[in-house]
């Protein structure tokens, strides 16, 4: 008798009685647990979506346009003592005009407000030097 | 009903025809379990989580194969994954545990004689690289070819590991005969 037909006359052993319903029950759990899981995480996606589509909306629709920069704020600025050094260059004839204001916006988009007229009048001593916009 | 179209009926979420596939299997697989793990409880939570797996994973089986070395597929892996937790072989006595397992009752038995104790010992104590392969083809009938498909090793391996494990069983059934038990070893070609 060799060990290959001993293996063979080994004892089986069988499932529980209940093995089925065991089986049955469980995946009835699963099933239910797996839907939970969908559902939740649907959820989240849902969330995530409309927040940032209001995030969008708030930062493009209701948050306030910046203001122009006051053309007197500027010129405040270069004449203050800290603005000043030695190493300063000679004032160029040119006077920097900062305008953070967007033209394209201002002409398109219709304003309350009565129309904006911008007069650019020249502001340096020196009659004869140009006044660069 | 024929077992290619029970799987289909479970690929579309057939709870019945599930069932059935349990019913079909679930001795088969239990004491497959058991054999590997020497531990009844486990074998059974295996064995559920086995069919578990069967019924969530069924779009992924392709009749290439035959459907049971699918699901034994599956409880191989379960029982490799357990037995890596364990680290160690787990040698029950079956003995202190068989008046709870319900043993199939078979006209072949020999009764519990020394020799098949021995056998059974010694099957406990071969490593599961080597446990498992052995159970495949000389208890569940497998070919090489189906375990090395099953198991995802190269043929010649497997083809190895079964001497190897039968080499194993070969000399501790020598050791238990040299203790008391005679019985004649034919070599298998």
């Amino acid at each position: 008798m060799d060990e290959l037909s001993l293996l063979k006359k080994l004892d089986r052993v069988k499932a529980p009685p209940d093995f089925e319903q065991r089986v049955l029950a469980q995946l009835s759990l699963r099933k239910r647990k797996r839907v939970r899981a969908r559902t939740l995480s649907l959820s989240l996606a849902g969330a995530f979506s409309t927040v940032l589509v209001l995030f969008i909306v708030i930062s493009v629709f209701i948050l306030p346009e910046k203001s122009p920069v006051g053309i007197a704020d500027v010129e405040k600025e270069i004449l203050s003592p800290a603005f000043k050094t030695e190493e300063m260059p000679r004032p160029s004839p040119t006077i920097p005009i900062i305008e953070a204001v967007d033209y394209g916006k201002e002409v398109r988009s219709l304003s309350k407000e009565p129309r904006t007229i911008y007069l650019l009048e020249q502001v340096s001593d020196e009659v004869s030097s140009t006044t660069k916009y | 009903m024929d077992e290619q179209e029970l799987v289909r009926q479970i690929q579309q979420g057939d709870e019945m025809a599930f069932a059935e596939i349990v019913r079909i299997y679930k001795n088969r697989i239990v004491n497959f379990l058991w054999k590997i793990t020497g531990d009844y409880q486990k074998a059974v939570e295996l064995s559920q989580e086995t069919f578990m797996r069967v019924y969530f994973k069924a779009h992924r089986y392709r009749p290439i194969a035959s459907f049971s070395s699918w699901i034994y597929t599956i409880a191989s892996n379960l029982a490799k994954t357990e037995m890596k937790k364990l680290r160690k072989f787990t040698v029950v006595s079956l003995d202190d545990v068989q008046n709870v397992i319900p043993v199939e009752a078979s006209a072949d038995n020999p009764g519990d004689s020394g020799l098949i104790k021995s056998l059974r010992n010694a099957l406990n104590s071969l490593h599961p690289r080597y446990r498992i392969p052995v159970i495949l083809k000389d208890i569940e009938g497998f070919s090489q070819e189906e375990i090395a498909e099953m198991l995802k090793r190269p043929i010649g391996t497997i083809k190895a590991r079964i001497s190897r494990g039968r080499e194993y069983l070969r000399k501790e059934l020598e050791k238990a005969s040299s203790e008391g038990n005679t019985f004649a070893l034919k070599e298998e070609h």
